[in-house]
Order: C-alpha cells, then structure tokens, then sequence
C-alpha cells in the first residue's frame, strides 16, 4: 500500500517534471547552429568554414529523419547566393519554403532576386541583386 | 556542462511564480514566424551584438515558432543600408515584418555585457531588454528584462548558492578567463528564462505540441484557426504605398 502510493507520488513528480520542464531535449537536431553563427562573426574572414559547417548542419538533420532547423535551408541558400552559385543558391531556398510555409513570401523574393542576378553574363563584380533595374538608368 | 546549465535555469524557472503579465494581445495575434532582428548593443564591447545575435534563434525556434535566418536577414538588411541596429529598431515594424513576410518582429537589446577584475575575482554581467512587436498593428505583444551577474570568488567558493552558484570549475574558469571571458553561457541562460513558458517568455509556438493548451487562464478564448496567414500586403497600405525595395 505504501510503496503504491510512494510510485504515486514519484509517478506525479515526473509527470510534472516531464511537462513541466521538458525543454531538455531539443525539437530539432541543430548540430551546433548557434556555434556556427558565433564562429563566422567572431572570425568572418574564415567564411569558407561557416558555409561548410551550414551544409553539415543540413545533411545531418536530413540524415536524422527529422526537420531541418527553421533558417537552416535558407542560410546556407543565402551563403551560396553571395558566392554567386545561384542556381545552387534557388534549390536552397525552395527547400525552406517547402519545409517551412511561413518562410514562402521571403523565399519566393530571394529566388526571383536570384533568377534575375544570373540572367545577365556571370560578371563577377554583379550588380547587387537588391538594386532596382530603373536605378542603373 | 551545459545540460547542467540548463538543468539549473528550468529549476530557477520552473520555482518562479507567474508574473501578472498581459498576454491577451499575445495571444489574439498568435504569431507563427518571428523576424529577429539585429541587436541594439548599449554596452561598449563591439562585438556584443553580433554574438548576443547568434544566440537567439536556436530559444525562439525551440519555443515552436518559425525563427527568420538571422544571418541573412541581417545581411538583406545591411544590402539595403540599414546596417545600423538602432535604425532597424526605429523603423514601422509593420514595415519590416512585411518586408520579410513575419507575423511579429523580437528587437533584442543589449544594456551590459561587461567584465570588470576587482583583485582576485572577475564580474561578468549581461544585461537585456527583449520586446516583440506585432507585425500588423506594430503593437507592443510581450516584453522580458533578464541580468545575469557572474562573480568569481563567490562561484568558486560556492557562496552565491542562486543559479550561478552551481557553476563549477571549468566553466566557471572559462566565463571569468581574463584575457576573454565568455559571456555566451551567461547570454544563453538569460535567453532561456526570458522565453520559459510558464514563468515570464513566451507560450508555445505552432510548433510544438502544446501550442494552444499553455495559455494563461485568463486569455480569452483563442480565435478560429487560421491558416497560416500572411501580414498580407492590402492590410498594410503604407508599405504597399511604398513597396521595400530591399527584396524587391
């Protein structure tokens, strides 16, 4: 009797815990995202290893099964994009905006914006995306 | 080392009584994808900012929202000339959050992130102000204070006995390293009580399972599920008055 209420009472406490504080285990597998990030602003001439760190984080969480972090496609898409691979770059950004429906708006202006900086010969000094067409006239 | 960090801030967080916070206008705009925007950095370390930066998604994401790549929204924002935290922070939100297509806009800011060496001890303090902002109306949604102050003598003595008290050793020695404390487990402790829910952050996001079920008894009840909408351009007509150049 008293060892069924002494399970009771730790029973509870762990359901409590569990969902009280169950932030323990992370939704999604980042593979150190955060470090990553830290890394390239603390050393942004080491960039290289930032995109490289990026495409690990992908194919790790894609290796898992699970969801890629929210920004992660798009990041290294964006990483891609300002080393002029854009057509790498779009594949990216599709990617985040399949994944993730809220990022669709954004990833629709960065491929249109993609599209449009590869039309022209792959001049590498390329005019900054952002720029409108008329402000060159 | 930092399982027992965090171990330590859900205790600290879990302990906390709920703080008389107005959450119905949280609630009735019930975002689903969070701009973060650089960093305001009041402290005099220059690089504060762009570290602090790096810290936020990873809390915010885990809460179950949609968290914008910060790294390119900073550099999207820099191509258009806003590289300056302070003019990003002083812009509409309405603006902004349509640029990017986000529901509300987190504006970080750093007050202090600073060591000071007094004889044989070190001081590491961080301090914050976290403010979410609609991105529909621009309103106010939820905001969070959080200071962390690390001294090293009481860490090491075992004195202090809150949060920062558990420390031990080696990562008490590498925060108060002289030549380059390391003010980022200090940052990440702060971001995680500032967004723990219960206690003074944020309520779940669509992303996590308890969306919806965690919200304060006195919310009113929550508005029929919408898809996942977008700030549509027509319901902003400034920004589409003056459509932003910096994707377009």
């Amino acid at each position: 009797m008293r060892a069924t209420s002494l399970w009771g009472v730790l029973a509870t406490f762990a359901l409590i815990f569990e969902y009280g504080c169950n932030t323990q285990k992370t939704m999604y597998r980042w593979g150190g995202y955060d470090e990553a990030l830290y890394d390239h602003y603390k050393n942004p001439q080491k960039r290289d290893e930032f995109v490289v760190r990026l495409s690990g984080i992908i194919s790790e969480a894609e290796k898992s099964g699970g969801a890629v972090p929210p920004g992660c496609y798009a990041e290294y898409g964006w990483a891609l994009y300002e080393e002029g691979r854009t057509t790498e770059a779009v594949a990216y950004f599709e990617k985040e905006s399949k994944q993730w429906p809220e990022s669709r708006p954004l990833m629709e202006k960065l491929i249109r914006n993609a599209s449009r900086a590869k039309a022209p010969a792959p001049a590498p000094p390329a005019v900054p995306a952002s720029a409108p067409e008329e402000a060159k006239k | 080392m930092k399982r027992l960090l965090l171990l330590a801030a859900l205790a600290a967080a879990c302990q906390k009584t709920l703080p008389a916070k107005d959450y119905s206008k949280l609630v009735s705009s019930n975002p689903r994808a969070i701009l973060v925007v650089p960093v305001v950095n009041k402290s005099v370390d220059v690089d504060a900012a762009n570290y602090f930066l790096s810290t936020l998604s990873v809390p915010l994401a885990e809460r179950g929202y949609y968290v914008f790549p910060v790294n390119l929204v900073k550099r999207m924002l820099e191509d258009d000339g806003l590289s300056d935290a302070a003019l990003v922070h002083g812009a509409n939100p309405v603006r902004l959050c349509t640029l990017f297509g986000a529901d509300a806009v987190l504006y970080v800011t750093i007050q202090q992130w600073t060591a000071r060496y007094i004889v044989l001890s070190t001081q590491v303090t961080v301090e914050f102000d976290y403010l979410l902002k609609d991105g529909r109306t621009g309103e106010e949604l939820w905001k969070e204070h959080q200071i962390r102050v690390f001294d090293s003598s009481s860490a090491n003595s075992g004195g202090s006995g809150g949060l920062l008290g558990s420390l031990i050793g080696s990562l008490a020695a590498a925060i108060a390293a002289k030549a380059a404390p390391n003010y980022m487990p200090l940052a990440r402790d702060a971001n995680t009580a500032a967004l723990a829910f219960p206690g003074p952050g944020i309520p779940a996001g669509p992303y996590r399972r308890e969306y919806r079920k965690d919200l304060p008894p006195s919310a009113p009840p929550a508005p029929a599920a919408s898809p996942p909408a977008r700030p549509a351009v027509q319901q902003t007509p400034s920004a589409a008055a003056h459509p932003p150049d910096v994707v377009e």
